[in-house]
């Protein structure tokens, strides 16, 4: 599809989209969650005049609100903060999104649509949880045994999660097969192979589960943090993810090979002009992308579950939208992890506190999301089709004239 | 936190001085009654902090297995369960539904730390929460915690699990009966061949225990009946359980017996295609799946939510016991054979008597019922 084929006020549309500074994307964001917000509280009340329950909030008239809109969005954007429980939760989500969103963020640079993120995650995390089981048994307890398995966790995980991403990334190179299509299959591949193996050959023999045995304590990652105790969240989790966008950031803008990645992705031809070798980069950025992935379920094993287990859940996908909210960039993936976080932890509160079904509640995030992805949406549809006043120019890689690195 | 352990700490040991007393019926747990006494003396002069006057409100904490509420059957059992004993004592308890098996700790956690209100007890529904349980009790030795269809070997924890195996050899012994007799009921017909299927859901020692049970009734009916049995591989997956059914029927086999979740529905569907007859699981599924009811000869009740009523009413009256294994069988009827809505009334009194006998032998211990396939 060319631009060319729009209407002319559609064209116009994108292309101020496209034209936006950064400070008015942000501002349309914050703008677009609002509206959200104002939506929400709509199907709040509509979905609260059709419900029955003992006592309503609100009763005008015949019908009577079951549901108060304010109360609800207290719970889901106030909750997460005020216990300890709660922001262990939120801070969990975040750090598993971390990963995800920016290995699905590097793929988006590189020009390569990465669905097959939850592929490399679940076959990265019975790596990891593999590689520890096995591993448990040459190192002492103890730190030093944390400080051997755990990094050695990790590294697996990523190893598995890169080796897997690099299947679609050599079909796209090698074979010119479309990597979103690939990567989406694969995902299946990817969990009924990981359940094929674990109910045949890895199982826990006590459980009847399809899981494996529960890796050592030495190998799971802590808390720390006293007020974190008896939850699922580690802060040397939290903080191995903030470092990894730091470096990624650093990659994509500060090194030779993640401005090739970033021209691939912008213009293709004009890279390989450049004397980019264009099917090695394809690889490397899906094996990097699903390293990234991989890591998120080694993370997953050792902080969250402690364990593999069937039903991982979709991290991966999840990562596609955080991904997109940060418009792909590195430092954008902290703020969209942490939105999920927060729409994450407070919708439990708000099903814990409040009788609101998990499904409105379900609605509600999806709606918040829905209209603050949209705007970065179709600014990169814009981008894509060329509309606007700043289009990418061929011979300087693609970059808009004005604005800082972190422009994008 | 220091703060909320302490007070779960007093909450905790104001509950097991009503405990001490009853220890000795527990038999055997010679270190869960030290653990016990110790804590006791601990706190001495302090338990009127909640000494259980009966004047406080008993909240329960409901974490339901992946199935969720509305599935007709297992999930709903237990939450009748809960809301029976609401209506009858002072009671309130908060749903939770988990939409992946990775959400179970959460869940438990969420309501094991909580402190307004801090649950009196929490309830893990299905098996799929044991290793999760594992992790929670142990995390939080003074929750109450009671877990369905499965056991944690835990002090705070209360399994409860069904003796499948003696609901599913009455099953097989009703079954065995019916099909060497010329039996023709609803949309049914029998062939006399003295066959009869088994179709599972996963091949797991849970589900084994019913086809083995399932076996030895039929074998106990007719010595030379035969069962076939096969498995699924999934509890979702009803147009697989349709198709192993069907090849069951078109084997010769009179009447198939599922314990394969959703995956069963399918075998009701294949006794209707070929004009044969089923049994279903955990609930009177001739009434939660009533569409089928022309073909439901019985179904294998499973009284979850005797289970969870009694639990709660141990938690009110002061005599909940964790440790402790409670396995529901024939005698209180906490799995009991329920003969289908339509076709019941058709099934000859000599059957139903020979099965009330059967079911005698079995409470007396004269039968024994194994629970593996291979010792059938």
């Amino acid at each position: 599809m060319n631009a060319s084929d729009l209407p002319s006020s559609v064209r116009r549309l994108l292309g101020s989209l496209v034209d936006a500074s950064v400070r008015e994307r942000i501002a349309i964001s914050v703008a677009a969650l609002f509206a959200s917000l104002l939506v929400g509280a709509v199907v709040i009340m509509a979905a609260g005049l059709v419900a029955t329950c003992k006592e309503p909030f609100l009763a005008l008239g015949g019908s009577s609100f079951c549901y108060d809109p304010w109360e609800v969005y207290y719970q889901l954007f106030v909750s997460p903060f005020l216990n300890d429980f709660n922001t262990a939760l939120m801070l969990k989500e975040t750090t598993l999104l971390l990963f995800t969103g920016l290995a699905v963020a590097v793929a988006f640079r590189a020009g390569l649509f990465n669905i097959g993120a939850q592929g490399q995650l679940v076959f990265g995390a019975l790596g990891s949880a593999l590689a520890v089981l096995w591993g448990a048994a040459f190192v002492p307890t103890g730190v030093v045994g944390s400080l051997v398995l755990i990094p050695f966790g990790l590294v697996v995980g990523a190893v598995v999660g890169g080796l897997y991403g690099a299947v679609p990334g050599l079909l796209k190179a090698y074979a010119d097969a479309n990597e979103v299509i690939t990567t989406i299959m694969l995902n299946f591949v990817a969990t009924n192979v990981a359940f094929y193996l674990v109910s045949t050959y890895f199982k826990d023999p006590a459980s009847q589960s399809v899981e494996t045995k529960s890796v050592p304590a030495v190998a799971q990652l802590k808390p720390v943090l006293g007020r974190f105790e008896s939850t699922s969240f580690s802060v040397w989790a939290l903080l191995t993810g903030l470092a990894l966008v730091v470096v990624i950031y650093y990659l994509l803008f500060h090194t030779s090979f993640g401005y090739d990645m970033r021209i691939s992705g912008i213009q293709p031809a004009a890279a390989a002009y450049g004397g980019v070798d264009a099917e090695r980069l394809v690889v490397g950025s899906m094996v990097l992308s699903g390293a990234l992935s991989g890591l998120a379920g080694a993370v997953y094993v050792l902080m969250v579950l402690g364990r593999w287990r069937t039903g991982i859940p979709a991290v991966g996908f999840d990562g596609i939208t955080v991904s997109i909210l940060a418009s792909n960039n590195p430092l954008g993936v902290v703020p969209a992890a942490f939105l999920f976080g927060i729409l994450k932890s407070g919708s439990l509160s708000i099903s814990f506190a409040l009788g609101v079904p998990k499904q409105l509640v379900g609605v509600l995030r999806g709606l918040i999301i829905l209209f603050v992805a949209m705007p970065e949406f179709f600014r990169m549809v814009g981008l894509k089709l060329g509309v606007g006043d700043r289009q990418p120019v061929a011979t300087d890689g693609g970059r808009p004239v004005e604005g800082g690195d972190d422009d994008e | 936190m220091t703060n909320i352990q302490r007070r779960k700490f007093l909450k905790y040991t104001g509950g097991s001085v009503a405990l001490t007393g009853l220890a000795g019926c527990s038999g055997g747990g010679g270190s869960e009654e030290t653990t016990e006494a110790g804590e006791t003396t601990a706190s001495e002069g302090e338990t009127t902090a909640s000494g259980g006057s009966g004047g406080d409100t008993i909240n329960v904490g409901m974490v339901y297995a992946l199935g969720g509420l509305g599935d007709k059957s297992f999930n709903d059992m237990a939450h009748r369960g809960v809301k029976q004993a609401a209506e009858k004592y002072d009671v309130e308890f908060q749903n939770a539904e988990p939409s992946g098996p990775s959400d179970f700790k959460t869940l438990q956690q969420r309501f094991a730390q909580s402190t307004s209100p801090d649950y009196d007890l929490i309830c893990c529904i299905g098996f799929a929460q044991t290793s999760a349980l594992k992790e929670t009790a142990k995390q939080f030795p003074d929750q109450n915690f009671m877990l369905v269809d499965s056991t944690v070997d835990s002090d705070n924890v209360a399994s409860y699990v069904f003796k499948e195996h003696e609901g599913s050899f009455q099953i097989g012994h009703l079954a065995g009966q019916i099909t060497k007799m010329g039996f023709e009921a609803g949309a049914g017909k029998t062939n006399d061949a003295g066959k009869i299927g088994f179709v599972g859901g996963l091949e797991i020692p849970l589900i084994k225990k019913f086809q083995a049970g399932y076996m030895a009734g039929n074998k106990y009916a007719h010595e030379d009946n035969e069962v076939t049995a096969a498995y699924v591989g999934s509890w979702t997956d009803p147009a697989k359980g349709k198709e192993i059914a069907l090849s069951m029927y078109d084997d010769g086999a009179d009447i198939v017996y599922h314990g394969a979740g959703a995956s069963g529905i399918g075998a009701f569907k294949a006794a209707q295609e070929r004009g044969r007859f089923a049994v279903g699981v955990d609930a009177d599924q001739s009434k939660s799946a009533s569409e089928y009811k022309d073909v439901i000869l019985a179904s294998m009740v499973k009284r979850v939510d005797q289970a969870v009523a009694t639990a709660v009413e141990n938690v009110v009256n002061g005599s909940f016991k964790g440790g402790q294994i409670n396995a529901l069988g024939l005698e209180k009827n906490g799995v009991q054979p329920v003969l289908g809505q339509q076709l019941g009334s058709s099934v000859p009194d000599d059957v139903t008597a020979a099965l009330e006998e059967s079911r005698k032998a079995i409470i007396d211990g004269d039968i024994t019922v194994p629970t593996k396939p291979g010792d059938v």
